[in-house]
């Protein structure tokens, strides 16, 4: 995958997340929505991946769920109330697809991207420490995930 | 409705023994094989009682820690569910063997046997986070029902729901492992965490389901779940398609298709209706752990699905329901709360009741509504201190893992040790949690309680640490997966058993058995390790034992063939002997057929 279509996968991972948790939005709705952006994901992944072609990358497998976690990250900067647990928990939830992900591919040759893994464990614990989560806060967060995505 | 369920159960666990009995005496050729996993139904049934055993416990913890309000009955019969779904599940993995005398061999301690298990291999992991997550359900159930006798053992519920809810995921994600970390090109899938996580999530609340259809009961918010998880497992098969190009279409007609019915009124406010669509799901997600298990069943000689693997799936059905009912009549009332449900419940019913709120206490209001150094928090204090020894004593561990002479001659990379930190983490957290409250809450009212229950609580307690002892074993484990250095001794014929009778025909010329004869007793007998094709059961050997050396047509004749007679006979290293259930002329046979599985490989 070409580090265009992969800043475009995080650009359409924020645009999926103002979607989700809005006032009012039912349980269904919410659950709905989520299996819609994953199927979207995968189809993303599957044309920009180009994973029709035969010897696809094993680096791909696990991309759509990956999005599906940055997307629930972006996500939780517009909860109304628990940011700091969901925020946390969607971090966690990343960073349990990066790892296991990970050596699962390890097992078949691949290196393990520990930096990425570092990175995000380092700041999911960190805001686990956040008492309150302020605008900068939640700019400044958003900007760690893209950093993430892009550069790690 | 016990009483009929208990029948059913022994309706289904007596032909069980019968076929359970069959398989430990005959071995895997007794079950349906899939020839190029070397995998069948025993481990198709571990999958699918594992993933049971994580979705009861899970859905009790991560109700308990996102403060969604479920009533005690309901949640002690998902804990329940829990644990007899790990006891039923852990069978199979030891019937699987195939030498269950031999079973001993797996644990992982180290080279006292100069015998050593492959720390690198998810099977070890499997075992030390499968053995983890057993003591802590066992410890999470114990504090629910000692509750009720000490007030104060609520407070530790919510700590300990919060170290569970992590371990459940991380444990299942190990099994996962088992698949995603191996050579079998379908198993080959990055996402199988999250693929395995949502079947048995999928299959947990489908049981729970069941549990609550037969106390006379529904949740409305476990139907709701039941129909999200449907539908991510439906997307997440949409992908497995799109990425190995494989699909299990029962699986998705039974556990994807069927279970919509639920949007049909009439269906789903009728009590057949209701039942009928939580028993699809469930077999349709056994379908589907058949699948992944045994791609090939079915399309490969040898591998047909018979009597055997019908029983083996009663027993498990069996066992379970006899387990679950026996256990929920012996506490009775003990698993009620104040207020039981009947009839139509969802989480309104529970938050405004008496009995929702019992785990409020637990909480420290003053974390939530006003600002609290994170390091003088009540949250600190109960939960994050123990889970920062845990974790110190897992990186210790780590640490000490790289340094021993064992790992000199294997390659050990943070990878292999990495699975099995958050366990160790769990276990110690859970321990020092669970102490601090006996110290503080149960021991100073130990007294006052019933003779009756206090030898409960020392049964509990002993077994406890029993559990705790063995896990211990099993994390000093050892590293090395090199080739055996013990060499066959170029002994003379020796139709001796072990017990000194004689056993077949003295003579090497006697008439041997025919080449079909020889090809069953090498798949019940042999197959387990030495593979169908001879070239080993790589899934097996390379997870657990030593490396034998490869039986190639220049070694075999090196060997010679009454050496190879005499080793099947009498045993060698890790080799069982078969003397007491083979004759000289069937040993004899077993060595020609491995001679033309050697020239076949060639």
């Amino acid at each position: 995958m070409t580090p265009f279509v992969n800043a475009l996968a995080c650009l359409l991972c924020l645009a999926s997340a103002m979607f989700l948790w809005r006032y009012k939005s039912s349980f269904y709705r919410n659950s709905l929505l989520l299996v819609g952006f994953m199927i979207i994901f995968g189809v993303f992944t599957f044309f920009g991946g180009e994973m029709f072609e035969a010897g696809s990358i094993p680096m791909l497998e696990h991309y759509p769920f990956k999005m599906l976690a940055l997307s629930l990250c972006f996500s939780t900067t517009s909860l109304a109330v628990r940011r700091r647990r969901y925020m946390v928990l969607a971090q966690v939830f990343w960073l349990w697809i990066e790892l296991f992900g990970g050596i699962s591919l390890f097992y078949r040759g691949f290196d393990i991207a520990w930096t990425r893994i570092i990175a995000i464990a380092g700041i999911a614990f960190f805001s686990s420490l956040l008492s309150k989560i302020s605008k900068e806060m939640e700019f400044c967060l958003m900007v760690f995930w893209i950093a993430v995505w892009i550069f790690f | 409705m016990l009483n009929f369920l208990r029948f059913i159960g022994l309706l289904l666990l007596l032909p069980g023994l019968v076929a359970l009995g069959y398989s430990v005496y005959q071995g895997p050729a007794a079950w349906a094989v899939d020839s190029s996993t070397f995998w069948g139904t025993p481990i198709s049934l571990f999958v699918f009682w594992i993933g049971l055993a994580h979705a009861g416990t899970l859905l009790s913890a991560i109700f308990l820690a996102l403060d969604i309000k479920m009533d005690k009955r309901t949640a002690m019969m998902a804990e329940l569910s829990t644990l007899c779904s790990l006891a039923i599940a852990v069978i199979f993995p030891l019937m699987h063997l195939g030498v269950l005398d031999r079973f001993y061999m797996v644990l992982p301690l180290a080279d006292a046997r100069a015998n050593f298990s492959n720390i690198r291999s998810p099977l070890v992991w499997d075992f030390c986070c499968i053995g983890v997550y057993g003591i802590l359900s066992l410890l999470f159930f114990g504090t629910h029902l000692g509750a009720k006798t000490f007030s104060g053992l609520k407070k530790i519920r919510k700590p300990l729901a919060w170290l569970l809810f992590p371990l459940v995921l991380w444990v299942h994600t190990v099994v996962s492992l088992d698949f995603a970390a191996s050579f079998v090109p379908e198993w080959a899938g990055a996402f199988f965490p999250v693929y395995f996580i949502v079947g048995a999530v999928y299959s947990g609340i489908a049981l729970v389901c069941c549990i609550l259809w037969f106390e006379g009961y529904r949740m409305r918010l476990l139907e709701k779940l039941l129909m999200i998880s449907s539908w991510i497992l439906c997307a997440i098969w949409l992908w497995n398609f799109a990425a190995q190009r494989t699909f299990c279409t029962s699986a998705f007609i039974f556990a994807g298709l069927l279970p919509q019915l639920y949007w049909v009124e009439s269906i789903r406010e009728t009590r057949i209706g209701r039942i009928c669509i939580y028993l699809s799901v469930l077999l349709g997600l056994w379908l589907e752990r058949l699948f992944l298990v045994s791609p090939n069943l079915g399309t490969t000689a040898g591998a047909s699905f018979g009597w055997v693997d019908l029983g083996l799936i009663a027993f498990s059905a069996g066992a379970f329901i006899l387990a679950f009912t026996s256990i929920r009549g012996g506490l009775g009332s003990a698993m009620e709360g104040e207020s039981t449900f009947f009839g139509e419940v969802d989480s309104t019913d529970m938050a405004t009741s008496a009995d929702g709120s019992e785990e409020d206490e637990a909480l420290d209001p003053a974390d939530e509504k006003n600002y609290v150094e994170p390091w003088a928090s009540h949250e600190t204090r109960t939960l994050r201190f123990p889970l920062f020894v845990g974790f110190s004593v897992a990186t210790f561990f780590c640490i000490w893992c790289a340094a021993q002479l064992n790992f000199d001659n294997i390659e050990l990379s943070l990878a292999n040790v990495i699975p099995l930190v958050y366990p160790i983490a769990a276990l110690v957290a859970a321990f020092i949690v669970c102490g601090k409250a006996y110290v503080n809450e149960v021991r100073p009212n130990f007294g006052s309680v019933q003779l009756r229950h206090r030898k409960v609580m020392h049964v509990v307690a002993v077994l406890l640490l029993i559990m705790f002892g063995s896990l211990l074993g099993a994390f000093y484990a050892g590293g090395k997966s090199a080739p055996s250095n013990q060499e066959v001794a170029a002994q003379p014929y020796n139709f001796e058993n072990t017990e000194g009778d004689l056993i077949g025909d003295a003579d090497s010329s006697a008439q041997e058995i025919s080449a079909p004869r020889a090809a069953l007793i090498w798949n019940s007998r042999c197959a387990t390790c030495h593979g169908t094709d001879g070239k080993f059961n790589e899934k097996f050997i390379r997870e657990y034992y030593p490396v034998p050396q490869k039986l190639d047509s220049a070694r075999i004749d090196s060997i010679g063939v009454d050496s190879l007679v005499n080793v099947i006979l009498n045993g060698r290293a890790n080799m069982n002997a078969y003397g007491n259930r083979l004759s000289g002329s069937e040993a004899r046979g077993l060595v020609r057929y491995m001679q033309q599985l050697a020239k076949e490989a060639k």
